[in-house]
Parts: structure tokens; sequence; C-alpha cells
């Protein structure tokens, strides 16, 4: 066989790849459209506000991947759905609105992409992040001082400071990115109902 | 000096600076798993050293990133460049453009590194560095690619067919494979899940249509020529590389979690998978009979030793995935450490195994020099395979632990961790083992190149001076 008819060969079988996965994948998954949910008007899964995607970004940055995912799995041959991650399982088109559009491949703590409807108040999320194990004694997620602000506090305190004592009149403030991280937490919601995926 | 010996000699500082850097990396990247499952080990290490750069979430894509594209990456381009002008029996043109292209190489890691570390990675696949990276590693990609493809074509004098169509398509798959999925990422052209879709495909593509076919250049290259016997059956080894071509792109897929992925992709993925198996035995059936009676040899010769450690490791990281992809078992330890248990067995076992095999083996060729008769030689071996073998089957132990764990609601998540600490505390013991074998390698390396030993003993030569010769080489294959 000469080296010209093997470089067409591997040609076609690389594009074979390509094609047969994202081509088809596009052509299955990728024009997927929100559902408009009648009874509340709005589109679902909901497009994510500008503060949330730029949450996305900091998530990925961050490496909270490397040990959670998002993706509830089941009902079948998994725990998720009885853990409590969700109401259902998750399917293509709630990752729409996605950028980047992430899964994860490790769990050594809990499944995310219902963590919006399972923490509700974006304080406890925020002191989550500054110091896991003041909401969760047991807790193994590592702390993140770096996305919060140690500034002197005025005569009042901020409206979003940690309710931290104050050490050297130093108050608490979470940055833009925690801000936005948490942002885009609140907004990982499988709350909603679609045709492929009815709430159980 | 001639003008061509001139050239092959920048040709060879271009491989120096590649493989250099590459054990420097390495040693980088050892040291980052370490601490990355130590503090996985102790959670309260993150609470006494609370450092964005020196994050658990940063460290473990950083040497993941060091270890593929620094150590492996950096180094089988390197090594390639020794074997490339010895084959074809073409010296290199142009061979400062090629030290260019492998400092380029290095920029591209050193930038990619320093971004995980301070901004931290994009959380893509295989990808976790910026745009311009991707453009410094297509620029060095170019420059290799060409002087390392130079007499691919009818002109490769003598030699075998099969490392040559490896080659081939492993030139062919890393520019189509990162072009492709950059497009479709970062340009914002593809939505939601067809983003998930191309992340997996080009994870494919990284691992098993680039690096793999890079390292089963070597393992069919210098198998033979160590061994002195050839390739029992072409047809045989023609099949398994077109396999290897058709199937590799899709095999990521049966790993990927039930959601956000079409139910066929998986289906297609497990069947891809096995497939391919049947793909890497035939390869498996090819290699079995150069090492047969072999073992006084394989004893004495350590480039031999770490080839067919590395080609004992092909097969089991690949039969070790066809297990993983079978649906009930995906179902269990999808998810868990055993994906770590897959990178170490394929990246540290069947790459790091060839890699070190072809350096111990060419280099002395490229330099004119033996690696000393010292007991660095054998810490390395021992240390390296022992070191994998334990970090290895740590982590499968642990994934499939943490898998039934997870399959069982009534067990909280404190206890799955609790579980996982006696698995963590021997995976570091394993990896320490490695970065002590890698250290003990680079101290032979660096000590070897700066000719700080004398020339006598070499212990990893070819019985015949085969790649100088490439007369020789048509004597086996004839």
């Amino acid at each position: 066989m000469k080296s010209t008819r093997a470089l067409i060969l591997v040609f076609l079988a690389l594009l074979f790849a390509w094609i047969g996965q994202v081509g088809i994948g596009y052509v299955q998954v990728g024009r997927l459209q929100p559902v408009l949910n009648e009874e509340t008007n709005y589109t679902e899964p909901p497009v994510p506000s500008g503060l949330a995607q730029t949450g996305a970004r900091v998530f990925a940055s961050e490496g909270c991947i490397e040990c959670h995912s998002l993706s509830v799995r089941g009902p079948i041959g998994s725990s998720d759905l009885t853990r409590g991650w969700g109401q259902r399982r998750s399917v293509p088109r709630d990752y729409l609105f996605r950028e980047p559009a992430l899964v994860g491949f490790a769990r050594i703590g809990p499944d995310l992409s219902n963590i919006g409807e399972r923490i509700k108040d974006p304080a406890e999320l925020m002191m989550h992040l500054y110091d896991p194990r003041k909401r969760k004694p047991a807790s193994t997620c590592p702390p993140h001082p770096w996305l919060f602000e140690k500034r002197i506090a005025g005569p009042k305190t901020e409206n979003d400071a940690l309710p931290l004592p104050q050490i050297n009149w130093k108050q608490t403030i979470p940055s833009y990115s925690a801000k936005s991280l948490v942002a885009y937490l609140q907004s990982l919601n499988l709350s909603y109902a679609l045709p492929e995926a009815p709430l159980k | 000096m001639t003008s061509s010996s001139a050239t092959n000699s920048k040709a060879s500082s271009a491989s120096l600076v590649l493989l250099g850097g590459s054990i420097i990396w390495s040693l980088l990247a050892g040291g980052f798993q370490i601490i990355s499952t130590i503090k996985l080990l102790i959670p309260l290490l993150s609470r006494l050293l609370p450092i964005s750069f020196f994050s658990y979430g940063r460290l473990v894509p950083a040497s993941t990133f060091l270890l593929t594209y620094g150590w492996i990456g950096a180094g089988l381009l390197g090594v390639l460049l020794i074997l490339a002008p010895r084959i074809s029996g073409i010296p290199f043109r142009h061979g400062r453009f090629l030290i260019v292209g492998a400092l380029l190489w290095h920029l591209a890691v050193l930038i990619g590194f320093t971004q995980i570390l301070w901004q931290g990675s994009t959380g893509l696949l295989s990808l976790p560095y910026s745009r311009s990276v991707t453009a410094v590693f297509f620029v060095s990609f170019l420059i290799l690619g060409i002087g390392i493809s130079r007499g691919l074509g009818g002109t490769w004098k003598s030699g075998p067919l099969l490392p040559r169509f490896y080659l081939l398509g492993a030139l062919l798959a890393f520019p189509l494979g990162l072009g492709t999925a950059e497009i479709i990422l970062r340009q914002s052209v593809a939505p939601g899940s067809v983003q998930i879709i191309t992340q997996l495909v080009w994870h494919s593509f990284f691992n098993h249509l680039w690096l793999t076919p890079l390292a089963l250049v070597f393992l069919f290259q210098l198998m033979p020529s160590l061994t002195g016997r050839a390739v029992s059956s072409l047809p045989l080894g023609l099949l398994a590389w077109i396999a290897t071509f058709t199937l590799g792109g899709w095999l990521s897929n049966s790993l990927a979690s039930d959601g956000p992925v079409p139910a066929w992709m998986q289906s297609a993925g497990v069947i891809a998978t096995l497939l391919f198996f049947v793909a890497v035995l035939g390869n498996g059936v090819l290699l079995r009979p150069l090492l047969e009676g072999k073992m006084d040899e394989i004893r004495r010769n350590v480039a031999l030793r770490f080839l067919s450690v590395g080609a004992w490791a092909y097969v089991s990281a690949y039969a070790w995935l066809a297990f993983l992809s079978f649906p009930g078992v995906r179902q269990t330890t999808a998810f868990t450490m055993v994906s770590s248990a897959t990178q170490t067995l394929l990246c540290l076992g069947f790459l790091g195994c060839v890699l070190t095999g072809s350096i111990y083996a060419l280099l002395p060729a490229s330099r004119n020099v033996g690696w000393p008769s010292h007991p660095a030689l054998t810490w390395h071996f021992w240390c390296t395979t022992i070191g994998l073998a334990i970090t290895a089957s740590s982590y499968a132990l642990a994934g499939i632990f943490q898998g039934l764990a997870w399959s069982d609601p009534g067990v909280p998540l404190s206890t799955i961790s609790s579980y996982l600490r006696p698995f963590l505390c021997t995976a570091i013991v394993g990896q320490a083992l490695w970065l002590v074998g890698q250290i003990a390698f680079s101290a032979l390396f660096f000590s070897t190149v700066l000719k700080l030993f004398p020339k006598t003993a070499p212990t990893a030569v070819f019985p015949i001076s085969i790649v100088d010769n490439p007369d020789t080489l048509q004597e086996i294959y004839s």
C-alpha cells in the first residue's frame, strides 16, 4: 500500500469520526429549542443571566468540575434521584445555554445539576464558598478565600458582607467572581419538566 | 563537518531540547500529582494553605496537562526527531527551524501550565488552555511535523510499513483534531450538548489517535530492531492499523454520562471500544513472538525492558477500557476514580514506558554515547513500574469501592470519602515511587547528555548497529 493511499484512508477515517459524531450529533441535539411553559409563560430551560454566564467560567477556572459532576442519571442503575440530586435525569436540552458545557468525570462531592433548587439562599452558597466547614463541619470541599476581599468596615456593615466576626475591623466582602459563581450555581436548577424528561 | 552532519547535529539539538524539557515537565507533573492527592487525602491542608494557584481544582488539570503535553507529547516528538532521519535515510534540512519548533512547543506548555495555575483551566476535556496556546502548539507542530514527515512517502528507503503508517495517521490526527475542536468549541459554533460531544471526540483524538499511534511507531520500529525478529504478519498489522484509526475517535463516548449525549452514541462508543480492543489484541499477537524466549535480553537491555512493559501496559490499558465500557460496569464506575486508574495505565504505563524505552534505545545512537552501567538504571526501572502498578491498582480499587458506595443511596458522602483514604495513601506511595524513578532517570539523562560518564559499558545498545544502517533493517524485514 502506498503512503498516499494510506493517507487518504486515514483522512477518511478521521473525517468519519468527526462527521459521525459531531455532525449527526448536531442534527440530533444541536437544533433543540427551549420549551414554552404555558403555566408560567417562560421558556425552559431558562436563559441564564449575564452574571451566571460569567460564573460558569469561574466554575471552570476554579476546577470545581474536578470534584463535582453536572449530570443527574437514572432512575435505572443509579441512585442520583434517590439521593435527592434532582427530580429527573439530565437530558441534552438542559445544556442548551451552558457555556462552556461541562459534565465532569469525578464525584468527590455531590452532583451540582440541581444545586440551585437544593440551596436556595445565596448567602448560604456564599458562605460555603468562603469556608465550607462553617456550613457543613464534615465537608471535604476546599475553601476559596481568594474569591473574597477583606475591607475595613465603615459605620455600617455592607449588605453583602459575610456574617463573620470582624478581625481588625475588617469585613469579608464577596468579589465579583464569587457573586457570579453563586449566580451560576443558583441557575443550575432542574426543577422544570421537559417533554422528554418529566418530573418524577 | 559537512553541511549534512551540521544540519543533523541541529536536529539532534532540537530533539535534546524536546527530551530535556519533557523530563523536567514530568518531574513537575509528578510533584503536582502527589500534592493534589495529599490534598484530597487531608482536606485540612487546603484550609492551612488557601492559595488559589495551589488549590486542588488547579493542581489536577495542571499535572494532567504537564503529563500529556509536556512529558509524553514533547518526549515522543523528541525521539521521533532522532528516529525519522535514521530510518528514512534522509537528513533534516533547516535544522534551526526544528530547534525553533522544539522551543515553541515548550513555550506553549509553559504558557498553558502558567495559565492553568494562575487563571484556572478552561474546564474543557484535553483542552484546558487558551486559544493563544493552541496557536503556539499549532505553529510548533507544523514545524516539527514537516521535519518528521520528510521521507514518509516513497523515499522512505527501507524498514517496516507499520510504523510509517502509524506515524502518518498520528501526524494527521493531531492538527485535524485540535483545529476542529478549537473551531467548534471556542468560536461558539456548537450549542450545549454538541460541545460535550466535541470534547469527547477531541479527547479520543488526543489519546487514541495521536499519542497511542505515536507510541506504536516506536513499538513496531524498535522491538523488531532490538530483538532481531520481524513482525510475523503484515496483513494483520494493517488490519489493526486501519481499525485503530477508524475506531479510535469513538472511544470516549463509551465512558460518557447518560444525560447530555444521545444514547446511540454511548452504544456506538461501547462497540468501538470492544472492537478497538480486538485491534489491540491483534497488535499484541504481532508483538508477543518478538519477546518470546528473550528474557535474558530483556533483563540485560533496559530499553527492551521498558518497551516490553509498555507493550503489556498497552494491552492492559485497552482491556481495562473495554471492561469499563460494559453498560453495567459503566453505570457503577462512572464519575469515580477509575478514570484516574485508566489515565495512569495509559499515560504512565503504556505511553510513558514506550517513551522511556525509546529514549534509552535511541539517544546513544544520536549522541554517540552509551548509558552508564549504573544503579540508577535499576532504580529507574523498578521505581517506575512498581510505582505505576501501585498507583493504577489503588485508583482502580478506590473507584470500584466508590462506585459501589455511590450506587447505594444509604451510604452518606462522608462515609464514601472515608472509604477512599487507604487507597489514596497507597496511591501517594505509588506516585512517590514513580517520581523517584523519574528523578533517577533525569539524573541519568542529563549526565549522559553532558557526557559526565565515560563511554564504557553501555547497557542499552542495539545488538547490531541498526539505526545508522538502514540495510540491516532490510535484512530483518526481508
